[in-house]
Protein backbone atom coordinates (compact mmCIF):
# COMPACT_ATOMS: atom_id res chain seq x y z
CA UNK A 1 0.00 0.00 0.00
CA UNK A 2 2.66 2.51 1.16
CA UNK A 3 4.70 1.50 -1.90
CA UNK A 4 1.84 2.15 -3.99
CA UNK A 5 0.72 5.39 -2.99
CA UNK A 6 4.38 6.91 -3.05
CA UNK A 7 4.23 5.85 -7.30
CA UNK A 8 0.76 7.79 -7.20
CA UNK A 9 2.16 10.46 -5.36
CA UNK A 10 5.13 10.43 -7.76
CA UNK A 11 2.92 10.05 -10.63
CA UNK A 12 0.89 13.43 -10.12
CA UNK A 13 3.93 15.33 -9.22
CA UNK A 14 4.78 14.00 -12.61
CA UNK A 15 1.93 14.99 -14.36
CA UNK A 16 2.19 18.14 -12.44
CA UNK A 17 4.54 19.43 -13.88
CA UNK A 18 3.78 18.16 -17.81
CA UNK A 19 0.54 20.33 -17.40
CA UNK A 20 -0.14 23.27 -18.90
CA UNK A 21 -1.32 26.44 -17.50
CA UNK A 22 -4.63 26.58 -16.41
CA UNK A 23 -5.79 28.10 -13.54
CA UNK A 24 -6.33 25.29 -11.59
CA UNK A 25 -5.96 21.67 -12.23
CA UNK A 26 -6.65 18.70 -10.01
CA UNK A 27 -4.69 15.66 -10.67
CA UNK A 28 -5.99 12.34 -8.85
CA UNK A 29 -4.68 8.48 -8.65
CA UNK A 30 -6.23 5.35 -7.43
CA UNK A 31 -4.37 3.18 -5.10
CA UNK A 32 -4.89 0.38 -7.46
CA UNK A 33 -6.84 -0.02 -10.91
CA UNK A 34 -7.88 -3.60 -10.50
CA UNK A 35 -10.06 -5.09 -7.65
CA UNK A 36 -9.78 -8.71 -7.73
CA UNK A 37 -12.36 -11.21 -5.80
CA UNK A 38 -10.49 -14.51 -5.38
CA UNK A 39 -12.16 -16.98 -3.12
CA UNK A 40 -11.61 -15.38 0.70
CA UNK A 41 -12.46 -11.60 -0.45
CA UNK A 42 -14.58 -9.88 2.37
CA UNK A 43 -14.25 -6.68 0.61
CA UNK A 44 -11.83 -4.05 0.78
CA UNK A 45 -11.01 -0.52 0.46
CA UNK A 46 -9.54 1.81 -2.55
CA UNK A 47 -7.10 5.30 -1.72
CA UNK A 48 -7.36 7.91 -3.99
CA UNK A 49 -5.20 10.83 -3.29
CA UNK A 50 -4.03 13.53 -5.73
CA UNK A 51 -3.06 17.34 -5.89
CA UNK A 52 -4.54 20.56 -6.80
CA UNK A 53 -2.46 22.20 -8.93
CA UNK A 54 -2.08 25.79 -8.93
CA UNK A 55 -0.48 28.02 -12.07
CA UNK A 56 1.77 30.36 -10.76
CA UNK A 57 0.42 33.02 -12.60
CA UNK A 58 -3.18 32.28 -10.66
CA UNK A 59 -3.96 34.99 -8.32
CA UNK A 60 -4.72 33.51 -4.74
CA UNK A 61 -8.81 33.48 -4.46
CA UNK A 62 -10.35 33.61 -1.27
CA UNK A 63 -11.90 30.34 0.17
CA UNK A 64 -10.87 26.83 0.44
CA UNK A 65 -10.99 24.22 -1.80
CA UNK A 66 -13.71 21.34 -2.11
CA UNK A 67 -13.44 18.19 -3.14
CA UNK A 68 -15.86 15.48 -3.87
CA UNK A 69 -14.85 12.05 -4.89
CA UNK A 70 -17.38 9.58 -6.74
CA UNK A 71 -16.59 6.00 -7.41
CA UNK A 72 -19.59 4.89 -9.53
CA UNK A 73 -19.73 1.05 -11.02
CA UNK A 74 -21.44 0.01 -13.90
CA UNK A 75 -24.79 0.29 -15.19
CA UNK A 76 -27.78 -2.06 -13.93
CA UNK A 77 -31.81 -2.22 -14.85
CA UNK A 78 -33.63 -2.33 -11.17
CA UNK A 79 -37.06 -3.51 -10.38
CA UNK A 80 -37.94 -1.58 -7.00
CA UNK A 81 -41.53 -3.42 -5.51
CA UNK A 82 -43.71 -2.64 -3.32
CA UNK A 83 -45.59 -5.31 -1.48
CA UNK A 84 -49.26 -5.24 -0.54
CA UNK A 85 -51.79 -7.40 0.88
CA UNK A 86 -53.57 -9.44 -1.61
CA UNK A 87 -56.28 -11.90 -0.25
CA UNK A 88 -55.18 -11.89 3.53
CA UNK A 89 -51.52 -12.34 1.69
CA UNK A 90 -48.25 -9.88 1.26
CA UNK A 91 -47.33 -10.53 -1.94
CA UNK A 92 -45.49 -7.74 -4.20
CA UNK A 93 -48.10 -5.69 -5.93
CA UNK A 94 -46.96 -2.03 -7.43
CA UNK A 95 -43.31 -1.70 -9.30
CA UNK A 96 -41.02 0.62 -10.67
CA UNK A 97 -38.01 0.29 -12.89
CA UNK A 98 -35.33 2.11 -13.01
CA UNK A 99 -33.10 2.16 -15.55
CA UNK A 100 -29.28 2.28 -16.05
CA UNK A 101 -28.85 3.10 -12.98
CA UNK A 102 -25.30 2.77 -10.66
CA UNK A 103 -24.54 -0.79 -9.52
CA UNK A 104 -22.45 0.79 -7.41
CA UNK A 105 -21.75 4.47 -6.02
CA UNK A 106 -20.01 6.08 -3.21
CA UNK A 107 -19.38 9.56 -2.92
CA UNK A 108 -17.03 11.38 -0.53
CA UNK A 109 -16.45 14.80 0.38
CA UNK A 110 -14.59 17.64 2.35
CA UNK A 111 -18.54 19.03 3.46
CA UNK A 112 -21.95 18.51 3.06
CA UNK A 113 -22.95 17.75 -0.46
CA UNK A 114 -25.35 20.20 -0.63
CA UNK A 115 -22.81 23.22 0.72
CA UNK A 116 -20.37 22.38 -2.52
CA UNK A 117 -22.56 24.28 -5.32
CA UNK A 118 -26.01 24.53 -6.82
CA UNK A 119 -28.22 22.05 -7.26
CA UNK A 120 -27.84 22.19 -11.32
CA UNK A 121 -24.57 21.38 -11.07
CA UNK A 122 -24.80 18.79 -8.83
CA UNK A 123 -26.88 17.41 -11.09
CA UNK A 124 -25.24 17.47 -14.22
CA UNK A 125 -22.49 16.04 -12.60
CA UNK A 126 -24.43 13.74 -10.66
CA UNK A 127 -22.36 14.18 -7.08
CA UNK A 128 -24.22 13.19 -3.83
CA UNK A 129 -27.16 10.28 -3.41
CA UNK A 130 -29.86 13.28 -3.94
CA UNK A 131 -28.63 14.44 -6.93
CA UNK A 132 -28.22 10.85 -8.92
CA UNK A 133 -30.32 10.54 -12.02
CA UNK A 134 -32.27 7.55 -11.67
CA UNK A 135 -34.38 7.40 -14.61
CA UNK A 136 -37.59 5.29 -14.42
CA UNK A 137 -38.93 3.41 -17.24
CA UNK A 138 -42.10 5.19 -18.95
CA UNK A 139 -44.65 2.08 -18.20
CA UNK A 140 -46.02 2.52 -14.72
CA UNK A 141 -48.50 1.83 -12.65
CA UNK A 142 -47.43 4.21 -10.09
CA UNK A 143 -49.28 7.53 -9.24
CA UNK A 144 -47.03 10.30 -9.64
CA UNK A 145 -47.23 11.34 -5.87
CA UNK A 146 -45.92 7.80 -5.12
CA UNK A 147 -43.09 7.63 -7.47
CA UNK A 148 -41.02 9.79 -4.66
CA UNK A 149 -41.94 6.34 -2.44
CA UNK A 150 -40.07 3.98 -4.93
CA UNK A 151 -36.89 6.03 -5.25
CA UNK A 152 -36.54 6.78 -1.60
CA UNK A 153 -36.92 3.28 -1.45
CA UNK A 154 -34.23 2.09 -3.84
CA UNK A 155 -32.11 4.64 -2.04
CA UNK A 156 -31.98 2.98 0.86
CA UNK A 157 -31.89 -0.15 0.42
CA UNK A 158 -29.07 0.18 -1.60
CA UNK A 159 -27.50 2.27 1.26
CA UNK A 160 -28.37 -0.92 3.26
CA UNK A 161 -26.65 -3.60 1.31
CA UNK A 162 -23.60 -1.04 1.65
CA UNK A 163 -23.54 -0.29 -2.58
CA UNK A 164 -24.64 3.11 -2.35
CA UNK A 165 -23.06 5.24 0.21
CA UNK A 166 -22.13 9.40 0.84
CA UNK A 167 -19.23 10.62 3.65
CA UNK A 168 -19.12 13.91 4.34
CA UNK A 169 -16.06 15.09 5.42
CA UNK A 170 -14.22 12.12 4.55
CA UNK A 171 -11.33 13.51 2.36
CA UNK A 172 -8.41 14.66 3.70
CA UNK A 173 -6.23 17.41 2.80
CA UNK A 174 -2.42 16.24 3.62
CA UNK A 175 -1.65 19.85 2.46
CA UNK A 176 -3.04 22.87 1.50
CA UNK A 177 -3.26 20.85 -1.92
CA UNK A 178 -2.78 17.65 -1.26
CA UNK A 179 -5.81 15.36 -0.86
CA UNK A 180 -6.48 11.77 0.37
CA UNK A 181 -9.52 9.81 0.69
CA UNK A 182 -10.70 5.75 1.28
CA UNK A 183 -13.56 4.48 -0.12
CA UNK A 184 -14.53 1.12 1.30
CA UNK A 185 -15.68 -1.47 -1.27
CA UNK A 186 -17.96 -4.04 -0.07
CA UNK A 187 -18.30 -7.85 -0.08
CA UNK A 188 -20.96 -7.63 -2.60
CA UNK A 189 -19.58 -5.57 -4.88
CA UNK A 190 -20.94 -6.32 -8.51
CA UNK A 191 -18.05 -7.01 -11.05
CA UNK A 192 -17.49 -4.37 -13.60
CA UNK A 193 -15.55 -1.56 -15.01
CA UNK A 194 -16.01 1.47 -12.32
CA UNK A 195 -15.49 5.08 -12.81
CA UNK A 196 -13.62 6.91 -10.02
CA UNK A 197 -14.54 10.96 -10.85
CA UNK A 198 -13.11 13.57 -8.51
CA UNK A 199 -14.49 17.31 -8.86
CA UNK A 200 -12.76 20.30 -7.39
CA UNK A 201 -14.83 23.04 -6.16
CA UNK A 202 -14.30 26.77 -4.78
CA UNK A 203 -16.88 28.72 -3.91
CA UNK A 204 -19.33 27.28 -5.85
CA UNK A 205 -18.03 26.84 -9.01
CA UNK A 206 -16.45 24.17 -10.20
CA UNK A 207 -12.88 24.20 -11.22
CA UNK A 208 -11.51 21.35 -12.71
CA UNK A 209 -12.22 17.67 -12.55
CA UNK A 210 -10.89 14.61 -13.15
CA UNK A 211 -12.13 10.56 -14.28
CA UNK A 212 -9.80 7.42 -13.81
CA UNK A 213 -11.02 3.52 -14.64
CA UNK A 214 -11.26 1.13 -11.79
CA UNK A 215 -11.81 -3.01 -12.86
CA UNK A 216 -13.25 -4.99 -10.55
CA UNK A 217 -13.07 -8.42 -11.43
CA UNK A 218 -12.86 -12.12 -9.96
CA UNK A 219 -10.26 -14.10 -10.57
CA UNK A 220 -8.41 -17.94 -10.75
CA UNK A 221 -10.73 -19.99 -9.78
CA UNK A 222 -14.16 -17.90 -9.52
CA UNK A 223 -13.63 -16.38 -12.73
CA UNK A 224 -13.34 -19.66 -13.98
CA UNK A 225 -16.45 -21.25 -12.53
CA UNK A 226 -18.44 -18.37 -13.34
CA UNK A 227 -16.87 -18.12 -16.90
CA UNK A 228 -17.53 -22.42 -17.19
CA UNK A 229 -21.36 -21.98 -16.06
CA UNK A 230 -22.37 -19.34 -18.63
CA UNK A 231 -20.83 -20.43 -21.69
CA UNK A 232 -21.02 -23.92 -21.18
CA UNK A 233 -24.09 -24.42 -18.62
CA UNK A 234 -24.74 -27.98 -20.15
CA UNK A 235 -21.62 -28.82 -19.11
CA UNK A 236 -21.61 -27.04 -15.70
CA UNK A 237 -24.84 -28.73 -14.61
CA UNK A 238 -23.52 -32.19 -15.58
CA UNK A 239 -20.12 -31.49 -13.60
CA UNK A 240 -22.37 -30.43 -10.45
CA UNK A 241 -24.32 -33.42 -11.12
CA UNK A 242 -21.46 -35.71 -11.46
CA UNK A 243 -19.39 -34.36 -8.39
CA UNK A 244 -22.88 -34.78 -6.19
CA UNK A 245 -23.20 -38.27 -7.35
CA UNK A 246 -19.71 -39.21 -6.39
CA UNK A 247 -19.70 -37.23 -3.18
CA UNK A 248 -22.70 -39.19 -2.25
CA UNK A 249 -21.09 -43.20 -3.58
CA UNK A 250 -17.68 -41.55 -1.37
CA UNK A 251 -20.10 -41.20 1.68
CA UNK A 252 -21.26 -44.05 1.05
CA UNK A 253 -18.14 -46.31 0.66
CA UNK A 254 -16.68 -44.59 3.75
CA UNK A 255 -19.58 -44.81 6.51
CA UNK A 256 -20.17 -48.39 4.71
CA UNK A 257 -22.24 -50.54 7.73
CA UNK A 258 -23.28 -53.60 6.17
CA UNK B 1 -14.34 -17.97 7.43
CA UNK B 2 -15.77 -16.35 4.81
CA UNK B 3 -15.82 -18.15 1.34
CA UNK B 4 -16.85 -16.21 -1.77
CA UNK B 5 -19.73 -17.55 -3.82
CA UNK B 6 -18.66 -17.52 -7.81
CA UNK B 7 -22.23 -18.15 -8.87
CA UNK B 8 -24.13 -16.12 -6.02
CA UNK B 9 -21.79 -13.42 -6.01
CA UNK B 10 -21.68 -13.16 -2.39
CA UNK B 11 -19.56 -14.27 0.83
CA UNK B 12 -21.00 -16.58 2.60
CA UNK B 13 -19.60 -17.92 6.78
CA UNK B 14 -18.04 -21.42 5.27
CA UNK B 15 -18.83 -22.97 8.93
CA UNK B 16 -22.81 -22.08 8.79
CA UNK B 17 -23.33 -23.68 5.69
CA UNK B 18 -21.00 -26.39 6.55
CA UNK B 19 -23.14 -26.85 9.62
CA UNK B 20 -26.63 -26.33 7.89
CA UNK B 21 -25.97 -28.76 5.54
CA UNK B 22 -24.85 -31.52 8.71
CA UNK B 23 -27.71 -30.78 10.84
CA UNK B 24 -30.39 -31.23 7.82
CA UNK B 25 -27.90 -34.26 6.46
CA UNK B 26 -28.54 -35.38 10.48
CA UNK B 27 -32.53 -35.08 9.80
CA UNK B 28 -32.31 -36.54 6.77
CA UNK B 29 -30.71 -39.44 7.93
CA UNK B 30 -33.03 -39.49 10.96
CA UNK B 31 -36.03 -39.44 8.99
CA UNK B 32 -34.95 -41.36 5.67
CA UNK B 33 -35.92 -38.34 4.18
CA UNK B 34 -33.90 -35.62 1.53
CA UNK B 35 -34.60 -32.47 3.39
CA UNK B 36 -34.65 -30.19 0.67
CA UNK B 37 -37.65 -28.54 2.46
CA UNK B 38 -35.62 -27.79 5.45
CA UNK B 39 -32.25 -26.86 3.71
CA UNK B 40 -33.80 -24.29 0.67
CA UNK B 41 -35.93 -22.19 3.52
CA UNK B 42 -32.75 -22.25 5.90
CA UNK B 43 -30.46 -20.97 2.89
CA UNK B 44 -33.03 -18.09 1.72
CA UNK B 45 -33.47 -16.91 5.56
CA UNK B 46 -29.81 -16.29 6.10
CA UNK B 47 -29.54 -13.85 2.65
CA UNK B 48 -28.83 -16.83 0.03
CA UNK B 49 -30.51 -15.51 -2.98
CA UNK B 50 -33.84 -17.62 -3.15
CA UNK B 51 -33.32 -18.66 -6.87
CA UNK B 52 -29.43 -19.75 -5.86
CA UNK B 53 -30.69 -21.49 -2.77
CA UNK B 54 -33.66 -23.80 -5.11
CA UNK B 55 -31.35 -24.56 -7.71
CA UNK B 56 -28.23 -25.01 -5.57
CA UNK B 57 -29.97 -27.58 -3.40
CA UNK B 58 -30.85 -29.71 -5.81
CA UNK B 59 -27.99 -30.86 -6.70
CA UNK B 60 -27.24 -31.06 -2.57
CA UNK B 61 -30.38 -33.53 -2.88
CA UNK B 62 -28.82 -35.23 -5.53
CA UNK B 63 -25.77 -36.23 -3.16
CA UNK B 64 -27.56 -37.07 -0.29
CA UNK B 65 -29.72 -39.65 -2.55
CA UNK B 66 -26.73 -41.60 -3.95
CA UNK B 67 -25.44 -42.88 -1.29
CA UNK B 68 -28.89 -43.96 0.30
CA UNK B 69 -29.67 -44.91 -3.43
CA UNK B 70 -26.55 -47.43 -3.17
CA UNK B 71 -27.45 -49.12 -0.24
CA UNK B 72 -31.14 -49.57 -1.07
CA UNK B 73 -30.02 -50.49 -4.57
CA UNK B 74 -27.67 -53.46 -2.62
CA UNK B 75 -30.73 -54.64 -0.82
CA UNK B 76 -32.61 -55.41 -4.04
CA UNK B 77 -35.16 -52.92 -2.24
CA UNK B 78 -35.93 -50.70 -5.87
CA UNK B 79 -38.58 -51.41 -8.16
CA UNK B 80 -36.48 -49.85 -11.21
CA UNK B 81 -39.13 -50.41 -13.61
CA UNK B 82 -41.39 -48.43 -11.34
CA UNK B 83 -39.03 -46.02 -10.45
CA UNK B 84 -38.07 -45.65 -14.38
CA UNK B 85 -41.46 -44.53 -15.19
CA UNK B 86 -41.90 -42.02 -12.29
CA UNK B 87 -38.37 -40.67 -13.70
CA UNK B 88 -40.03 -40.47 -17.41
CA UNK B 89 -42.90 -38.00 -15.70
CA UNK B 90 -40.70 -36.25 -13.57
CA UNK B 91 -37.75 -35.33 -16.00
CA UNK B 92 -40.87 -33.59 -18.02
CA UNK B 93 -42.35 -32.17 -14.38
CA UNK B 94 -38.94 -30.87 -14.01
CA UNK B 95 -38.22 -29.06 -17.39
CA UNK B 96 -41.29 -27.31 -17.26
CA UNK B 97 -40.63 -26.12 -13.61
CA UNK B 98 -37.52 -24.48 -14.95
CA UNK B 99 -39.65 -22.84 -17.12
CA UNK B 100 -42.14 -21.14 -14.70
CA UNK B 101 -39.54 -20.67 -12.53
CA UNK B 102 -37.83 -18.53 -15.07
CA UNK B 103 -41.41 -16.89 -15.51
CA UNK B 104 -42.20 -16.04 -12.05
CA UNK B 105 -38.49 -14.34 -11.35
CA UNK B 106 -38.98 -11.94 -14.31
CA UNK B 107 -42.51 -11.27 -12.51
CA UNK B 108 -40.86 -10.63 -9.53
CA UNK B 109 -43.75 -13.02 -7.69
CA UNK B 110 -41.24 -16.15 -7.06
CA UNK B 111 -40.86 -15.62 -3.38
CA UNK B 112 -44.73 -15.99 -2.64
CA UNK B 113 -45.29 -18.13 -4.88
CA UNK B 114 -42.36 -20.39 -3.20
CA UNK B 115 -43.81 -19.55 0.46
CA UNK B 116 -47.26 -19.99 -0.55
CA UNK B 117 -46.60 -23.60 -1.78
CA UNK B 118 -44.66 -24.23 1.47
CA UNK B 119 -47.39 -23.55 3.48
CA UNK B 120 -50.00 -25.53 1.55
CA UNK B 121 -47.88 -28.55 0.64
CA UNK B 122 -46.11 -28.47 4.11
CA UNK B 123 -49.28 -27.77 6.20
CA UNK B 124 -51.59 -30.69 3.99
CA UNK B 125 -48.44 -33.10 4.09
CA UNK B 126 -47.71 -32.77 8.43
CA UNK B 127 -51.32 -32.82 9.22
CA UNK B 128 -51.95 -36.26 7.42
CA UNK B 129 -48.23 -37.22 9.25
CA UNK B 130 -49.22 -36.03 12.64
CA UNK B 131 -52.49 -37.56 12.70
CA UNK B 132 -51.65 -40.80 11.39
CA UNK B 133 -48.36 -40.83 13.47
CA UNK B 134 -51.24 -40.20 16.30
CA UNK B 135 -53.07 -42.64 15.68
CA UNK B 136 -50.64 -45.26 15.47
CA UNK B 137 -49.39 -45.01 18.36
CA UNK B 138 -52.34 -45.09 19.84
CA UNK B 139 -53.04 -48.18 18.28
CA UNK B 140 -49.77 -49.43 19.42
CA UNK B 141 -50.57 -48.56 23.46
CA UNK B 142 -54.16 -50.46 22.70
CA UNK B 143 -52.74 -52.86 21.35
CA UNK B 144 -55.27 -53.18 17.94
CA UNK B 145 -53.98 -55.16 15.50
CA UNK B 146 -52.74 -53.24 12.45
CA UNK B 147 -54.66 -53.56 9.24
CA UNK B 148 -52.65 -55.57 6.84
CA UNK B 149 -52.84 -54.62 2.64
CA UNK B 150 -55.34 -56.07 0.86
CA UNK B 151 -53.58 -57.60 -2.45
CA UNK B 152 -57.18 -57.32 -3.92
CA UNK B 153 -58.38 -53.69 -2.89
CA UNK B 154 -58.76 -51.19 -5.39
CA UNK B 155 -59.64 -47.81 -6.09
CA UNK B 156 -60.68 -46.00 -8.95
CA UNK B 157 -56.99 -45.41 -9.86
CA UNK B 158 -56.61 -49.10 -10.57
CA UNK B 159 -59.54 -48.65 -13.38
CA UNK B 160 -57.20 -46.31 -15.63
CA UNK B 161 -56.12 -47.82 -18.98
CA UNK B 162 -52.35 -48.57 -20.68
CA UNK B 163 -51.57 -51.47 -17.71
CA UNK B 164 -48.27 -51.94 -17.22
CA UNK B 165 -47.16 -55.19 -14.34
CA UNK B 166 -44.77 -54.06 -12.07
CA UNK B 167 -43.20 -57.41 -10.84
CA UNK B 168 -41.06 -56.06 -7.86
CA UNK B 169 -43.90 -54.17 -6.28
CA UNK B 170 -46.40 -56.61 -6.88
CA UNK B 171 -48.71 -54.48 -9.01
CA UNK B 172 -50.64 -54.51 -12.22
CA UNK B 173 -51.89 -50.31 -12.82
CA UNK B 174 -51.83 -48.19 -15.64
CA UNK B 175 -49.02 -45.96 -16.61
CA UNK B 176 -51.14 -42.77 -16.17
CA UNK B 177 -51.27 -41.92 -12.42
CA UNK B 178 -47.65 -42.68 -12.59
CA UNK B 179 -46.33 -40.58 -15.20
CA UNK B 180 -48.39 -37.73 -13.45
CA UNK B 181 -47.16 -38.51 -9.77
CA UNK B 182 -43.85 -38.21 -10.90
CA UNK B 183 -44.42 -35.32 -12.84
CA UNK B 184 -46.03 -33.52 -10.57
CA UNK B 185 -42.99 -34.29 -8.15
CA UNK B 186 -40.87 -33.47 -10.43
CA UNK B 187 -42.25 -30.00 -11.28
CA UNK B 188 -42.77 -29.05 -7.26
CA UNK B 189 -39.18 -30.11 -6.79
CA UNK B 190 -37.91 -27.93 -9.46
CA UNK B 191 -39.51 -24.84 -8.40
CA UNK B 192 -39.71 -25.58 -4.58
CA UNK B 193 -35.63 -26.90 -4.67
CA UNK B 194 -37.04 -30.16 -2.66
CA UNK B 195 -36.34 -33.34 -3.77
CA UNK B 196 -40.28 -34.40 -2.60
CA UNK B 197 -40.00 -37.83 -1.00
CA UNK B 198 -42.06 -36.62 1.67
CA UNK B 199 -44.97 -36.61 -0.86
CA UNK B 200 -43.68 -39.16 -3.01
CA UNK B 201 -43.54 -41.84 -0.39
CA UNK B 202 -47.49 -41.38 1.04
CA UNK B 203 -48.45 -41.23 -2.74
CA UNK B 204 -46.82 -44.09 -3.44
CA UNK B 205 -48.22 -45.93 -0.68
CA UNK B 206 -51.99 -45.11 -0.17
CA UNK B 207 -52.70 -43.79 -4.14
CA UNK B 208 -50.61 -46.78 -5.64
CA UNK B 209 -50.53 -49.54 -2.68
CA UNK B 210 -46.93 -50.43 -3.58
CA UNK B 211 -45.38 -52.47 -0.68
CA UNK B 212 -43.94 -49.85 1.99
CA UNK B 213 -40.70 -52.09 1.97
CA UNK B 214 -39.76 -50.87 -2.21
CA UNK B 215 -41.42 -47.43 -1.71
CA UNK B 216 -38.50 -45.81 -0.05
CA UNK B 217 -35.30 -47.23 -2.90
CA UNK B 218 -37.99 -46.55 -5.32
CA UNK B 219 -38.77 -42.93 -4.47
CA UNK B 220 -35.17 -42.14 -3.70
CA UNK B 221 -34.22 -43.31 -6.88
CA UNK B 222 -36.52 -41.50 -8.75
CA UNK B 223 -35.56 -38.47 -6.43
CA UNK B 224 -31.59 -38.84 -7.48
CA UNK B 225 -32.31 -38.76 -11.23
CA UNK B 226 -35.35 -35.61 -10.95
CA UNK B 227 -32.58 -34.25 -9.36
CA UNK B 228 -29.84 -34.93 -11.20
CA UNK B 229 -32.04 -33.41 -14.45
CA UNK B 230 -33.28 -30.62 -12.41
CA UNK B 231 -29.87 -29.63 -11.26
CA UNK B 232 -28.56 -29.50 -15.00
CA UNK B 233 -31.93 -27.77 -16.47
CA UNK B 234 -31.45 -25.02 -13.71
CA UNK B 235 -27.83 -24.71 -14.79
CA UNK B 236 -29.16 -23.83 -18.45
CA UNK B 237 -31.90 -21.73 -17.55
CA UNK B 238 -32.09 -20.33 -14.53
CA UNK B 239 -27.81 -20.44 -14.48
CA UNK B 240 -27.94 -20.20 -10.54
CA UNK B 241 -26.16 -23.58 -9.57
CA UNK B 242 -23.40 -22.20 -7.12
CA UNK B 243 -20.73 -25.38 -7.17
CA UNK B 244 -18.92 -23.78 -4.54
CA UNK B 245 -22.08 -23.45 -2.80
CA UNK B 246 -23.48 -27.00 -3.34
CA UNK B 247 -19.99 -28.96 -2.42
CA UNK B 248 -19.87 -27.20 0.72
CA UNK B 249 -23.15 -28.41 1.89
CA UNK B 250 -23.07 -31.65 0.33
CA UNK B 251 -20.07 -32.69 2.45
CA UNK B 252 -21.78 -31.43 5.66
CA UNK B 253 -24.84 -33.34 4.50
CA UNK B 254 -23.76 -36.52 4.05
CA UNK B 255 -21.64 -36.59 7.06
CA UNK B 256 -25.16 -35.19 9.10
CA UNK B 257 -26.46 -38.36 7.79
CA UNK B 258 -24.77 -41.30 8.80
CA UNK B 259 -25.00 -39.65 12.27
CA UNK B 260 -28.68 -39.12 11.64
CA UNK B 261 -29.47 -42.98 10.62
CA UNK B 262 -27.52 -44.32 13.47
CA UNK B 263 -29.60 -42.50 15.88
CA UNK B 264 -32.39 -43.19 14.05
CA UNK B 265 -32.34 -47.02 14.23
CA UNK B 266 -33.08 -46.21 17.84
CA UNK B 267 -36.64 -44.94 17.56
CA UNK B 268 -39.74 -46.75 16.89
CA UNK B 269 -41.25 -45.88 12.86
CA UNK B 270 -44.36 -44.12 14.27
CA UNK B 271 -42.59 -41.98 16.89
CA UNK B 272 -40.06 -41.32 14.26
CA UNK B 273 -42.87 -40.10 11.72
CA UNK B 274 -44.41 -37.61 14.62
CA UNK B 275 -41.23 -35.50 15.01
CA UNK B 276 -41.19 -35.42 11.43
CA UNK B 277 -44.92 -34.12 11.15
CA UNK B 278 -44.18 -31.72 13.56
CA UNK B 279 -41.05 -30.52 12.19
CA UNK B 280 -42.70 -30.08 8.65
CA UNK B 281 -45.13 -28.39 10.39
CA UNK B 282 -42.71 -26.19 11.70
CA UNK B 283 -41.50 -24.93 8.60
CA UNK B 284 -44.44 -24.38 7.44
CA UNK B 285 -46.00 -22.34 10.12
CA UNK B 286 -42.71 -19.99 9.58
CA UNK B 287 -43.89 -19.60 6.01
CA UNK B 288 -47.15 -19.06 7.25
CA UNK B 289 -46.04 -16.17 9.44
CA UNK B 290 -44.37 -14.31 6.96
CA UNK B 291 -46.95 -14.23 4.65
CA UNK B 292 -49.60 -13.39 7.22
CA UNK B 293 -47.90 -10.56 9.05
CA UNK B 294 -47.25 -7.08 7.95
CA UNK B 295 -43.67 -7.24 6.74
CA UNK B 296 -40.84 -4.47 8.25
CA UNK B 297 -40.42 -3.26 4.87
CA UNK B 298 -42.74 -3.14 2.15
CA UNK B 299 -40.38 -2.67 -0.43
CA UNK B 300 -37.55 -4.92 -2.11
CA UNK B 301 -35.23 -4.24 -5.07
CA UNK B 302 -34.11 -6.76 -7.32
CA UNK B 303 -31.46 -6.47 -10.84
CA UNK B 304 -32.86 -7.48 -13.83
CA UNK B 305 -30.31 -6.44 -16.32
CA UNK B 306 -26.53 -5.15 -16.20
CA UNK B 307 -23.92 -6.48 -13.58
CA UNK B 308 -25.34 -9.07 -11.08
CA UNK B 309 -28.81 -9.77 -12.65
Amino acid sequence: MIVRMATALILCWALAGSQPGRAEELVASVSSDTVSIQSNFTGTEIVIFGQVIRDTNTIGRRGTYELAVVVQGPPQDITARRKGRFAGVWVNRDYEQFRDVPAFYAVTSTVRIGDMADRVVLDEHEIGLNHLNLAVSGSSAVPLSERDDFREAFLRLRQQQGLYSERHGAVEFLTETMFRTTIPLPANIPVGNYLVKSFLFQDGVLLSRTESDLFVRKTGFEQFTFDFSREYSFVYGIVAVMLAMFTGWLAGVIFKKD
Amino acid sequence: MQLYLPIAEIPVNMFLIFGMGGAVGFLSGLFGIGGGFLLTPLLIFSGIPPAVAVATVTTQVVASSASAVMTYLRRKAIDLKLGTMLLIGGIAGSALGVLLFDLLQSLGQLDVVISLSYVTFLGAIGTLMFVESIRAIRRRKTGVAVRARRPGQHNWIHGLPLKMRFRRSKLYVSVIPILVLGAGIGFLGTVLGIGGGFMMVPALIYLLRVPTGIVIGTSLFQILFTMSAATVFHAIGTQTVDLVLALTLMIGGVIGAQFGARVGQNLRGDQLRLLLALLVLGVGLRFAIDLLIVPDDLYSIAITMGAGA
